[in-house]
């Protein structure tokens, strides 16, 4: 039987400091006292963002929260509220958060407990075609309390106060950003939500919009009320056709119910929005690529200044945020700023959406407070590496970012704390990668795909990324020479510090930082021509060791007939016909080929 | 003012421009190639890149703004290696054949490449390949030797607004080229050739006859006569050395003849006939007698663009032809008589500052006696090379004049050559043919000049006329919506299809070594050569021109005769375009 | 004349009396993971056999897609929520297993404890 009730503790560092561990040890012993420890789960949560009444716990069903509690108040909930089914309302305190919704229903997996929910608050709880669930959770209130009570100066005041940085990657200080828009002078001012999501493996746009597309819409238009717009323009990749479509559809409801239009709700400010579909460039996630790509131009960058905020889509002033920038925004006006600068670390607030990918047992979307460790993330929500294996690196950051070593999984996400270690935030891509990779094949990976995506415009990013690439495909294939890491390094940091824009800025950085931290890997390609992983097909060998039973399925399968042995006997490969496609390795069920 | 550090040294500059801007005026020349001073701020190549405290990265200084207190560093040791790897990777991707490249010692990448003390290469690797478009009669286009600067990109859309080039494909493989890979022949290129002038390197150069010309001229069986435009004097000098603003005309005729050119004739005659003809339908016009307002027709890269981007307005364009064709006309015709030849046995080339003069050459309705009018259209750097290769030595050359009878001209065919020439010498004609007096005041400052458009206006006889003055194809663009919003703004209106006029063609020679492509201080010297020609002329109106009148009385009767309807008037008809669906056609 | 926080907050009471009038109180709700990786897994079959079953006369279901919550490697995930009873996730949903909730879950009341999403 799953458990009758689910007691969710809080672990956040400010509960923990207020002894929620022990605390925990006495509701284990009251349970059992009562005979509950079997129907009841009892389970750590990460910080549940109610740190100023911790520490925190929520029984469920129910969710009922109780606040400020110590040792000596656990009989007392125990007795009162699970077997009497009363609540001690002296403890109750009523924390109506929007992100405590999602906990009600998947508060009690291990996945998630560990996860606060805040731009995916909706996402897997409600009908995303439907206005009226979004309106039931909420939705559209924030706006509503904009236009009631908040002056445009106001509203910015408050993001300015949440400390809300972009969530794109640059991590621009989001109110910053509104401020300077707010002033700048033109004929009329735009408002974008970047939602042209290109990382490969990263998904966290798509599903947000999927998930609650209304979210997206009520932080446009609090913005555009902020800055003094009324068009917005939602500009996606043409590949997301579900979040496309749910997209529209919550375009019309909310021009239906009169959140978007002319004079909305009375209050005689006018906002649309109208979606312009990406053409499937990686570079136009870059803000000035996304905008020429909008005014019907070829997306490539531009200088900046003049950023967009002054000058941006056909000259005039646009505010330019990602989805998940954009979905923060209806939390910090109905939560208050001050609740939402209290989650997270000194100079980053509130949560991260990351795409969980790689070798770890729970892939998937994650959002977790700022601060939390890589650790953290990796075991404790992933769940660890499958198939007993070490972990060997991180990848966060996309394309652009960076691979950090096991050494830096106490590293705390936020912006700067990830830049020191030599990778970067990002958009929220983290690859996990383990002893059977090799990091210069991966560092070859990444740099494939931003030369393949570079626009082509700025000499360093075109000419140079593909002088790296070629370097590292020579290593890869045991051609390496000596002074190709310090060729590699010397084009990586020229080209991070000239390139035009941040696809160029970044591109090297998967290389230069598999090489600060993996270097050795590098010398044994370069000088024993070996590939520690065995990953690099030129730098192994198939080969068949004495654990052979001679059944012949490798001989079967071997699609160039190099195998050949009598049935029973040991078989052998002829290395000068082997193409190393790898079949037999996998169709053996003896282990009995080896890569040497 | 604000002040500015550079290299530690602090500097009083003005507030509101780009450190490069800044830098340029006390002293120092940050490296840069894909900056033009004309064109957008396309901060591609990032040869200018500088240091400036407290920024995370290098900046472009051209792109980048002087502020109050600014540090800037651009020369520490990390930004020369910094700029000196990036030119070596431009070159990395780049044919390593200078010693047979046509810009070979004219060649901007190669001076920058010298200036950054480039002496080992570290990163060679795969290099491009692409077949060159050799479709085009008039601009090849080799994308093996660009370098993706874009200025080309930029000039065709910012300046001359045809858009006929941009980026295609991503990363390594980045492109220039014509809307879907078209063959510059079907593209809507109007083959003006200012790709080719802001072209640093020689991925976009003129069609080359040189070979086919050098052999003709050997040729004993046949005469070969050729003509010079005005502005090709003008600016000639140039490709030797010289300064700008020296007019060479009589050193030219003179190396034409040791060329092997039996007679040498000069396209401001045939200038003059333009405004006997030109004017005289502009009279008739003004009479009621066709639309108005008048469009000139001289210049054949705006012929192009009328026919693909204005087809409306063909029946407000003069039907006269060019200087070009009237004088290859007249060659063929009038002059094979005089000599009694057979004008197969003519060979007629034209010697111009214009890529889109080849295109014109080539236009099916301006053939004479059924044989193409102009055989052959060389340009100024071409001839220059010419010469060169001849081992002819231009600038000590003893001048000669120009052959009768089609040699002799007046000032007005002389400043035909810039920008508001052709309006000027109209208005000296067509006010004598239409008041009966002679109009004094022959120099019009309203319409000289290198405003994009200029107004003008004089009074015939009570009657106001008023006129503009277009160069540069982005720029008769904007005439042209006037116009078009308002026809009875405009009585006549001059459209030249290249910056400052015919002095700013697509065939004049490359920048020098101090100067930049299209250089107003140079075009402005060019076109002070031609004033100052027509200055130091006692004829200076074109009906004045003795030949010019012995012409019509020997052979084409009067002004808009038959026979000069026959010989000096040609037609336009709309191109649509390839590639460009008719509305109409639309599947909406 | 309702200010716009009063329109709004008007309108969430509309919208959730309408929510409940439809079930959703005193029913077992059922949401079904739809978005393009959950369909990608295979949600759109299942989703198929809940809405089959509620014509053919399924009753007291209240049935509704969702966005994704998350679980990639674990999709589709469907979730049968009752009013007051923690909510019960199912995971790697195929439309056999989804005949199997309805049988069991939804008609008999009886948790799949092996299915559920630790």
């Amino acid at each position: 039987m799953p458990s009758r009730y689910v007691i969710t503790l809080c672990d956040g560092p400010s509960c923990m400091h207020k002894k929620s561990k022990e605390i925990e040890m006495v509701i284990k012993s009251e349970l059992e006292k009562n005979g509950l420890l079997e129907k009841t789960r009892v389970m750590l949560s990460g910080c549940l963002g109610m740190c100023k009444k911790g520490p925190v716990m929520i029984v469920n069903p129910g969710y009922t929260i109780y606040g400020g509690i110590t040792e000596k108040d656990i009989p007392e909930i125990i007795q009162k509220h699970l077997l009497k089914k009363q609540p001690v309302a002296r403890l109750v305190i009523d924390e109506d958060h929007l992100y405590n919704r999602f906990f009600r229903i998947f508060g009690d997996v291990d996945f998630f407990r560990k996860q606060m929910r805040i731009t995916l608050r909706n996402c897997g709880i409600m009908d995303p075609e439907s206005i009226e669930d979004y309106l039931a959770l909420r939705g559209y209130e924030a706006l509503g309390k904009v236009l009631t009570e908040m002056t445009p100066q106001q509203v910015i005041a408050e993001v300015k106060k949440s400390g809300l940085r972009g969530r794109g990657g640059a991590g621009f200080p989001t109110g910053l950003k509104w401020e300077i828009t707010a002033k700048a002078e033109g004929k009329e001012k735009f408002v974008i939500c970047n939602a042209d999501e290109g990382d490969p493996g990263a998904f966290m746009d798509r599903s947000a919009i999927e998930g609650d597309p209304h979210t997206v819409i009520e932080g446009m238009i609090i913005g555009g009320y902020a800055v003094g717009s009324s068009r917005g323009i939602v500009y996606i990749r043409a590949e997301y056709p579900l979040a496309v479509k749910r997209l529209e559809k919550a375009i019309v409801d909310a021009r239906q119910e009169g959140f978007l239009g002319k004079n909305i709700l009375g209050s005689n400010f006018s906002f649309d929005i109208e979606i312009r579909l990406g053409a499937g460039a990686f570079v136009c996630g870059e803000e000035t690529a996304l905008i020429h790509s909008i005014e019907g131009s070829r997306g490539m960058p531009r200088p900046r200044p003049p950023f967009p905020s002054v000058s941006g889509l056909f000259g005039n002033p646009t505010l330019i945020n990602n989805v998940e920038t954009w979905a923060n925004i209806p939390v910090i006006i109905l939560d208050g700023a001050d609740w939402f600068s209290s989650i997270g670390t000194e100079k980053s607030k509130g949560t991260k959406v990351f795409a969980l990918a790689g070798k770890i047992k729970n892939t998937g979307l994650v959002e977790v407070p700022m601060g939390t460790t890589l650790r953290e993330i990796i075991y404790e929500i992933g769940g660890g590496i499958p198939n007993n294996k070490k972990i060997k690196a991180i990848q966060t950051g996309g394309p652009s970012g960076g691979c950090l070593s096991e050494e830096y999984l106490d590293t705390k996400i936020d912006y700067e704390s990830l830049a020191q270690a030599g990778s970067i935030m990002g958009s929220g891509g983290m690859i996990i990668i383990d002893e059977d990779s090799c990091m210069v094949n991966i560092a070859k990976f990444f740099l494939e795909f931003t030369q393949n995506e570079s626009c082509g415009k700025c000499t360093p990013c075109r000419e140079g990324t593909k002088r790296m690439l070629e370097i590292l495909t020579r290593i890869t294939e045991g051609k390496g020479e000596e002074g190709d890491i310090e060729k590699l390094q010397r084009l990586g940091n020229m080209i991070k510090k000239s390139s035009l824009c941040g696809l160029g800025q970044s591109a090297p950085n998967p290389v230069l930082s598999t090489i600060k931290n993996f270097r050795v890997e590098y010398e044994e390609h370069i000088k024993n021509r070996k590939c520690p992983a065995k990953v690099c097909q030129s730098l192994f060998n198939y080969s068949i060791i004495d654990k052979c039973v001679g059944c012949g399925a490798c001989k079967k399968i071997c699609p160039t007939q190099a195998i050949s042995g009598q049935a029973k006997a040991k078989h052998a490969i002829d290395q000068s016909k082997c193409i190393k496609c790898g079949l037999c390795f996998k169709t053996c069920k003896f282990n009995a080929i080896i890569k040497s | 003012m604000i002040t500015i550090y550079i290299n530690d040294k602090p500097y009083k500059v003005e507030e509101g421009q780009t450190i490069m801007q800044a830098a340029d005026k006390v002293g120092f020349r940050i490296p840069r190639l894909c900056y033009h001073p004309k064109l957008s701020i396309e901060g591609a190549c990032r040869v200018c890149i500088v240091e400036v405290e407290g920024a995370k990265n290098y900046v472009a200084s051209c792109a980048f703004p002087v502020s109050e207190g600014m540090k800037i560093k651009t020369n520490s040791e990390e930004l020369r290696r910094a700029r000196r790897d990036i030119v070596e990777l431009i070159l990395d991707n780049h044919p390593q054949d200078c010693h047979t490249c046509e810009r070979d010692g004219i060649c901007e990448l190669q001076r920058l490449a010298f200036s950054m003390g480039i002496r080992k290469r570290h990163f060679e690797g795969e290099r491009k390949h692409y077949e060159k478009d050799l479709s085009s009669t008039s601009v090849v286009r080799d994308p093996n030797k660009c370098i993706l600067c874009g200025r080309c990109v930029r000039i065709c859309s910012e300046i001359q607004k045809a858009n006929v080039l941009g980026h295609a494909h991503r990363g390594f493989k980045t492109v220039v080229m014509p809307a879907y890979n078209m063959p510059f022949s079907e593209s809507v290129c109007t083959t003006c050739g200012q790709c080719i002038n802001v072209c640093p390197t020689a991925a976009f150069v003129e069609k080359n006859y040189t070979q086919e010309l050098f052999q003709k001229l050997n040729d004993k069986s046949i005469v070969k006569i050729a003509q010079i435009a005005p502005s090709v004097r003008a600016a000639i000098g140039e490709a030797f050395g010289l300064e700008a603003g020296k007019a060479m005309e009589h050193e030219i005729v003179a190396a034409l003849k040791r060329l092997g050119f039996d007679y040498v004739f000069d396209t401001q005659f045939s200038a003059d006939l333009t405004i006997m003809e030109e004017g005289s339908e502009f009279l008739e016009r003004l009479q009621g007698k066709g639309k108005l307002p008048m469009i000139t027709s001289c210049s054949s890269a705006w012929m192009k663009c009328l026919e693909q981007f204005h087809p409306d307005l063909i029946e407000n364009v003069s039907t006269a032809k060019s200087p070009m064709s009237m004088m290859s006309a007249m060659i063929k015709t009038y002059f094979a008589q005089k000599i009694k030849r057979d004008p197969k046995d003519i060979l007629s080339v034209a010697i111009m500052c214009c890529t889109a003069k080849k295109y014109e050459a080539s236009r099916p309705e301006l053939m004479v006696e059924g044989l193409p009018a102009t055989d052959m259209v060389i340009t100024t750097r071409e001839i220059a090379w010419m010469i060169k290769s001849s081992g002819i030595d231009l600038l000590d050359i003893k001048g000669e004049n120009f052959d009768e009878p089609l040699g002799l001209s007046s000032g007005a065919g002389t400043i035909f050559g810039t920008t508001g020439g052709v309006m000027e010498a109209a208005i000296r004609t067509a006010y004598e043919l239409y008041t009966g007096e002679t109009l004094l005041d022959i120099e019009i400052a309203d319409i000289r000049g290198f405003k994009g458009v200029k107004e003008g206006k004089v009074i015939m006889d009570g009657k106001e006329i008023r006129v503009a003055v277009a160069h540069g194809l982005g720029n008769a663009n904007e005439v042209l919506e006037i116009a078009r919003k308002d026809p009875s703004r405009y009585h006549f209106i001059e459209i030249m299809g290249c910056p400052g006029g015919c002095i700013g063609g697509g065939g004049q020679p490359y920048a020098g070594y101090n100067s930049i492509p299209l250089d107003e201080e140079c075009l402005k010297k060019r076109a002070e050569a031609l004033y100052g020609l027509d200055r130091n002329k006692t004829i200076r109106r074109s009906h004045e021109n003795p030949d010019i009148q012995r012409i019509y009385k020997e052979f084409l009767g009067r002004p808009l005769s038959p026979a000069a309807h026959k010989l000096l008037h040609t037609h336009y008809k709309a191109k649509e375009p390839r590639g460009i669906i008719p509305v109409v056609n639309a599947v909406l | 004349m309702l200010t716009p926080l009063e329109t709004i907050k008007k309108k969430r009471a509309e919208a959730i009396s309408r929510i409940i009038g439809k079930g959703y109180l005193s029913t077992k709700r059922v949401y079904v993971g739809m978005a393009t990786c959950e369909i990608a897994a295979g949600s759109k079959g299942v989703m198929e056999v809940f809405s089959q079953a509620i014509k053919k006369g399924l009753a007291d279901v209240y049935l509704s897609q969702k966005g994704c919550a998350g679980r990639c490697n674990l999709e589709p995930t469907v979730e049968v929520i009752e009013e007051g009873k923690i909510p019960v996730k199912y995971c790697k949903v195929t439309p056999q297993m989804a005949v199997d909730i309805i049988e069991r879950h939804l008609k008999k009341g009886e948790i799949i404890k092996e299915w559920i999403i630790k």
